[in-house]
């Protein structure tokens, strides 16, 4: 039956597709994970965050530099990694939060491209890209692969795609039974309230940039192993493909954000072995993200008033 | 109080003395490429161990850099050894002045760089050129200036123009090397991938061999910077099928991710792989060494990245260490005979050096033998170069590059090829 239907949609045959959806599957993993972190900001702090990428890329640089160049143990490197997206974000909130809380979401927004255009800057000084210096940041869970249904799956595509969903999961009992969690919630639907009522808001703001900054850190550890090179260009601009997965949530559904990320991540992966078509699956998550806006504000209605006059 | 001012004075004075005997016993180790030229020694230039001082003589080039490629090892090289040979008394006692433009694969831009080298910062030579696309844009115009540039090329229009004399074979005749190794080997199918911007050149020479020999092929363009690997290898794999011969033409920059792919999905000893020249080198071997051992054939237009091949060889691997930061590859080679030969026609110059003279003298290179070639570098005054037309296959084995074959001539698959070989005959070329 499978067979059937792939050969229906798809024109190919179930046994060709399998391999593509799993690398889709692992990719969006990756960029439902990113963009779980991406709705958790802008929801307490209104901010987003499009220098996700490129935190994630400096955080696996200075791992690959641990890996290559110290005897540092590997894990050690990988916990650096994730914790400098957790610093380095709670740094930017806590210095330029404050001084950008008042403004609109397009001022915020830019902030981060600052952000996201210094450390592009400090990775092509410290750590060109070029010559015979290709980078990899190959992790050991690689070397370990299952057959699923007939498919060869490595470990970590299965970490990644286990993680978004154990990350998206821990996240929304988190935002749902906690403290925290819920100081978060009520920030994100009046910060002005939510500060009179006593909840010490910058507490609250800076532990969402910490813990985004923790998935921006574990995507930038997964993603470079999946892609099988370090390039710093290509990890900065995963937030594209998160950003989709965020708009398909519509900056507020986690589970939907989850489901976007999977959905761009295999709508990409099954482009590519077709030729007519695969010079365009970079389009797919804007594609998809608009798709999924007019479908979910279809029985919204719009109503125009004349001014009075 | 005198006599501790005398204790520190001699005290100074025997530092100083140690100071000066220890740069003496470093200087008597002599600079690098410094001495006299014989078949065990090469030098840089003359090789006096005197820094030039005269007027500079002007040389410049144009590096294709953009994301995935990176061939501004080659300009790069090729100004290392033009330091080498200022520090070795120059051409004559003039240093050489190397300025290496970098380029986007813009042909506005490419077009503006060659007038600018040639106009404004009046060069008497253009060396070191590498790009997708700079042959294409500027051959007319370094044809009606009388410049022949001594370069490595990649697209067409390097090969068949007279405006360039390439130190390579270029990626179409690499991989024509790779696809009549891998088809030798046993491949009974043929995947073969290349940039996009050259796919059409790159991969229609092993096409060609593959057809030849009644083998299905089918071709990847590939975009770069590459964002999904293992998605394409995917592919490769499912068109080669087991035992079948999968072609990458990529550089180092982008090579690895297939080759990381090939590994994550276990694939490395399901299919024959063959390569252009790129990734014959050790950084390479030592990254893909030994799971890729035994399963390779790379086609290399040049000798062996060793230190041990010859004299030359040894010479390009002093003078990376000392004047760059460059790993010894093929990219490197292919800069330092850049440099060589354009080293060569300057002192073969009697006279004036001008752009006319300089560019008479390249014209006028015959027979340059170096151990880093199959066959000896000429120019000549034919409609267009392919020097380098015999190649080696090699593999990687413990972390080094191993040769699995040694210098053939690759097949004519066009009729340039064919010619060629003919005008060496003729004209006695090499």
């Amino acid at each position: 039956m499978n067979h059937v239907l792939a050969f229906a949609i798809f024109g190919v045959d179930w046994q060709f597709l399998k391999p593509y959806i799993v690398i889709g599957l692992a990719f969006g993993g990756v960029y439902a994970l990113s963009g779980v972190g991406l709705v958790v900001l802008y929801r307490a702090t209104g901010v987003l965050n499009i220098a996700f990428g490129a935190i994630g890329a400096a955080g696996a640089l200075i791992a690959y530099y641990i890996v290559n160049h110290t005897s540092w143990p590997h894990w050690l490197a990988y916990t650096i990694c994730v914790v400098f997206g957790g610093l380095t974000n709670l740094a930017y909130g806590m210095i330029f939060g404050p001084a950008f809380s008042r403004r609109d979401a397009l001022v915020k927004m830019m902030g981060t491209l600052g952000l996201a255009l210094i450390l592009l800057g400090l990775m092509a000084w410290r750590a060109p890209a070029g010559g015979a210096f290709a980078r990899f940041l190959p992790l050991g869970t690689t070397q370990t692969r299952y057959t699923i249904l007939g498919t060869s799956v490595s470990l970590t595509q299965l970490i990644a795609l286990l993680l978004a969903f154990a990350i998206t999961a821990t996240v929304t009992a988190f935002l749902r039974f906690t403290k925290l969690g819920t100081a978060m919630r009520a920030l994100a639907d009046d910060r002005e309230v939510t500060a009179m009522l006593g909840v010490p808001v910058r507490r609250v703001e800076a532990a969402a940039w910490f813990g985004s900054g923790l998935a921006c850190g574990a995507a930038g550890l997964l993603l470079p192993d999946l892609l099988t090179s370090l390039d710093y260009s290509a990890l900065t601009f995963l937030v594209i493909s998160s950003l989709a997965a965020a708009l398909i949530g519509r900056l507020r559904s986690l589970g939907a954000t989850l489901a976007g990320g999977l959905a761009v991540g295999v709508a990409q992966a099954i482009l590519s072995p077709y030729t007519s078509v695969s010079a365009y699956r970079s389009a797919a998550p804007f594609v998809l993200a608009i798709v999924a806006l007019l479908y979910l504000s279809r029985h919204r209605v719009v109503t125009v008033s004349r001014a009075a006059g | 109080m005198r006599s501790r001012y005398l204790r520190i004075g001699l005290a100074l004075t025997a530092v100083a003395a140690v100071a000066m005997m220890v740069v003496a016993l470093a200087n008597s180790a002599g600079p690098v490429g410094s001495g006299t030229a014989s078949a065990t020694k090469a030098t840089c230039g003359k090789g006096t161990g005197k820094k030039a001082t005269g007027t500079p003589i002007k040389l410049g080039g144009i590096d294709m850099l953009i994301p995935g490629v990176d061939f501004t090892t080659i300009g790069k090289t090729a100004n290392a050894y033009f330091q080498c040979v200022n520090d070795n008394g120059g051409v004559n006692g003039r240093p050489i002045k190397y300025t290496l433009y970098t380029e986007q694969l813009n042909p506005a831009q490419e077009a503006a760089l060659a007038r600018k080298l040639i106009t404004s910062d009046k060069v008497v030579g253009v060396v070191g050129n590498t790009s997708f696309a700079e042959c294409g844009t500027n051959w007319k115009y370094y044809k009606s200036k009388g410049y022949v540039v001594i370069g490595a090329g990649v697209q067409a229009e390097c090969y068949s123009t007279p405006s360039f004399a390439e130190v390579n074979s270029g990626p179409r005749y690499s991989n024509v090397g790779a696809a009549q190794a891998l088809i030798k080997a046993g491949a009974k199918k043929l995947a073969i991938a290349s940039p996009d911007t050259i796919s059409a050149y790159a991969d229609g020479g092993p096409a060609l061999v593959a057809k030849s020999h009644n083998i299905p092929v089918k071709i990847f363009p590939t975009h770069l910077p590459v964002t999904d690997a293992t998605s394409q290898l995917l592919q490769m794999y499912q068109f080669a099928g087991d035992g079948g011969g999968i072609l990458i033409d990529f550089t180092p920059d982008t090579a690895p991710a297939f080759m990381k792919a090939a590994e994550a999905q276990g694939i490395v000893d399901k299919v024959l792989w063959g390569s252009s020249t790129p990734i014959a080198n050790t950084f390479m071997s030592g990254q893909f060494s030994p799971t890729f051992d035994g399963h390779l054939w790379i086609d290399n237009e040049f000798s062996n990245v060793d230190p041990k091949v010859g004299p030359d060889s040894a010479l390009m691997f002093q003078i990376l260490q000392k004047y760059t930061k460059i790993a010894p590859q093929a990219f490197a080679q292919m800069g330092f005979l850049d440099a060589k030969f354009a080293v060569n026609a300057l002192l073969s110059i009697k006279g004036p050096i001008t752009a006319k003279s300089y560019n008479a003298a390249v014209r006028n290179l015959k027979n340059q033998k170096s151990d880093i070639l199959c066959k000896p570098f000429y120019v000549g005054n034919i409609p267009y170069h392919i020097p380098n037309n015999t190649n080696i296959i090699v593999d990687y084995k413990d972390k080094n590059v191993v040769v699995r074959t040694g210098c053939t001539d690759f097949q004519a698959v066009d009729k340039a090829i064919a010619q060629t070989r003919k005008w060496e005959k003729q004209f006695k070329l090499n």
